[in-house]
């Protein structure tokens, strides 16, 4: 791949704050197109690894690359390739959403007001009304409009649903993943809920504690991982070092293997695992500098 | 960039605007009528107030009727605080509140391009407001000027340059704060707080210290401040007084108890004191800034608010260039 393909590249991305280190260690490469989650608990570093990549942030150390450019020399080109939609979507409170508009034609290059006018229109959201008055999940259609408007090649988004109510959640992620399919986006966008990622994800990382815990295109995940589930043994079963998780029963052991398709020992029963388990026993792993592991990329 | 300044400050602008413009109608109004006690302009009295009785008639209508006015004035020196912080405050502070910085710097103007266009935009309003507010006021005081000089603090901190210095202080300092605090409300408060410990010492203590002050020494007279000739005693009142007393013949500056004890033995002498002190050799001293320092003091004053607001400017310029927000 050249840089090009990358959507996203960081290489040893750290970032402290002064209460100390939100972010060590992180070096990624994210390819273009289909749509990366970021997933980690509250207080992992999301936020701050999505503000590194919008250049919102300086990184203490290391470099990110966003479409193969380094974000701290923020151009007027390279901040219009990039759309950002922050947590809780701010918007001008005061401005008309006529003047939300306004504001994203006045300060980018590339705007296409129809396009987001056509968006706000089909879903009824009137343009006379002042921001602060819209609901909640309004709001977070506005910004959408928004950072689409922008024509983006990567959209970034912090959280976007967390704030909203289950039908406003399904309105954004449809309009979301309708711009996806019309193509050209790349989007990469966090969540604490690892629940219906796998119908709208293509790629995964997962951040615990400040580190990259686990990365890599989904299929190939849960291609490569496998529950073993035995009658319970407190022997130490990883010779390998292929365990990733081992949880005991009254009776059973079921362990949380990468092998890839090695066939199971005898009294070992194979089954496949699903997304939300996988991504929860990475979490769950205590955390340590070496325990990033990285898949799918290379490959 | 334009459009969103006007949009985001308007009604800052607006408000402030209409509080100068109303004081200053007010003060043209009045100010109008105060100068036209002075037949022939204002300056032609400047010094002649114990002398021309035309001129002394004058002040003293006018210290009758407009005298509560220059009073309430004396309050005014916040004025350009007021202007100053209220347009700074919100400048990065309000976008840190609402989460807005977010969405403002993540568009395709760069940030240091944005804050250029916000710093120079609301700087440039601060001056013009206070200016205006300034030139106004500068005018009104004319009458109470020739009558006072312009030393007094009720004169020298709301004329000339130093309001606008002022306010730029103000601005550079709710601008800096806000970028620290991310609040506008305590913002504005540190603006105002920090300005009136700055102006106080700087009033207080840099300020007589501008230049070295002046000092008279001369027998004391012997029928009274003024002598026989009639020319004006040096200083005269418009210059700055900064201490006077009295020296003994070797020019050895007497306390003020040496001071009382020599007015007792006058008194027990039974003999008129100038003319017992003059026979001691006593010598009258002052200490003062001439009244023609004015301009130069003003430079001075204004360069220093004008630096420190520089230097905040900078340090809020390095935090948004750093990205440390």
């Amino acid at each position: 791949m050249t840089a090009s393909e990358f959507a996203l590249r960081t290489d040893g991305v750290g970032k402290r704050y002064r209460k100390g280190w939100a972010l060590r260690d992180c070096t990624l490469a994210l390819p273009a197109g289909g749509v990366i989650a970021l997933v980690g608990p509250n207080g992992a570093g999301k936020t701050t690894l999505l503000r590194l990549v919008v250049g919102l942030l300086a990184p203490s150390t290391g470099t990110v690359e966003v479409l193969g450019h380094d974000v701290t020399a923020s151009t007027p080109q390279t901040l219009s390739r990039v759309g950002f939609l922050a947590q809780d979507h701010p918007l001008y409170k005061r401005f008309t959403v006529a003047e939300m508009l306004r504001f994203g034609r006045a300060c980018n290059l590339r705007f296409d007001q129809g396009l987001a006018e056509r968006r706000l229109a089909k879903l009824g959201i009137p343009l006379d009304r002042r921001a602060g008055t819209l609901s909640g999940g309004q709001q977070a259609q506005v910004a959408l409009a928004l950072a689409l408007a922008k024509r983006p090649d990567l959209l970034v988004l912090d959280e976007p649903v967390a704030s909203l109510d289950p039908l406003a959640r399904h309105e954004f992620l449809q309009v979301l993943m309708g711009a996806v399919a019309e193509g050209g986006v790349t989007v990469l966008f966090s969540s604490h809920v690892v629940h219906e990622l796998e119908r709208v994800c293509d790629h995964l990382v997962v951040l615990n504690h400040g580190r990259v815990t686990l990365t890599g295109d989904i299929d190939t995940l849960l291609a490569e991982h496998r529950l073993l589930v035995g009658p319970r043994t407190a022997t130490d079963l990883d010779r390998a070092g292929a365990v990733v998780e081992a949880v005991h029963s009254d009776r059973h052991t079921t362990l949380l293997v990468r092998d890839g398709a090695i066939p199971a020992a005898p009294g070992w029963q194979a089954q496949p695992v699903a997304l939300e388990d996988l991504v929860l026993a990475y979490l769950r792993r205590p955390s340590e500098p070496s325990a990033a592991v990285t898949s799918g990329v290379a490959a | 960039m334009t459009w969103l300044i006007w949009r985001q400050h308007r009604t800052e602008v607006c408000v402030l605007g209409l509080l100068v413009g109303m004081f200053g109608i007010a003060l043209l109004v009045l100010g109008t009528q105060a100068h036209d006690l002075f037949p022939g302009g204002p300056a032609r009295c400047a010094g002649e107030a114990g002398v021309n009785e035309d001129c002394a008639a004058s002040f003293r209508r006018l210290d009758e009727e407009y005298g509560y006015v220059e009073n309430l004035l004396a309050g005014f020196y916040l004025v350009p605080v007021v202007i100053g912080a209220f347009l700074g405050a919100p400048l990065l502070a309000r976008e840190l509140e609402d989460g807005t910085w977010q969405l403002a710097w993540t568009q395709a103007v760069p940030r240091m391009r944005w804050l250029a266009a916000k710093l120079a935009a609301l700087a440039g309003v601060t001056v013009m407001l206070t200016g205006m507010f300034t030139a106004v006021l500068t005018w009104f005081r004319q009458p109470f000027d020739a009558w006072e000089g312009r030393f007094q603090y009720d004169a020298f901190d709301v004329e000339g340059l130093v309001p606008v210095a002022y306010a730029l202080f103000a601005f550079g300092v709710a601008t800096a704060a806000g970028a620290i605090l991310r609040r506008s409300l305590p913002a504005f408060g540190v603006a105002f707080g920090a300005f009136l410990a700055a102006r106080m010492s700087v009033a207080l203590l840099a300020r007589p210290a501008y230049a070295t002050p002046l000092t008279t020494m001369e027998p004391v007279p012997v029928g009274g401040s003024m002598d026989q000739a009639g020319h004006r005693p040096v200083p005269s009142f418009a210059d700055w007084m900064i201490e006077h007393g009295y020296a003994d013949a070797t020019g050895r500056r007497l306390s003020w108890t040496e001071y009382y004890e020599l007015e007792a033995a006058a008194n027990r002498a039974g003999t008129n004191l100038n003319q017992f002190l003059h026979a001691r050799g006593i010598q009258q001293f002052e200490i003062y800034h001439p009244a023609d320092r004015f301009w130069t003091f003003q430079l001075i004053e204004a360069a220093l608010f004008v630096a420190v607001a520089a230097v905040l400017i900078g340090v809020v310029v390095w935090r948004v260039r750093r990205r440390i927000l």
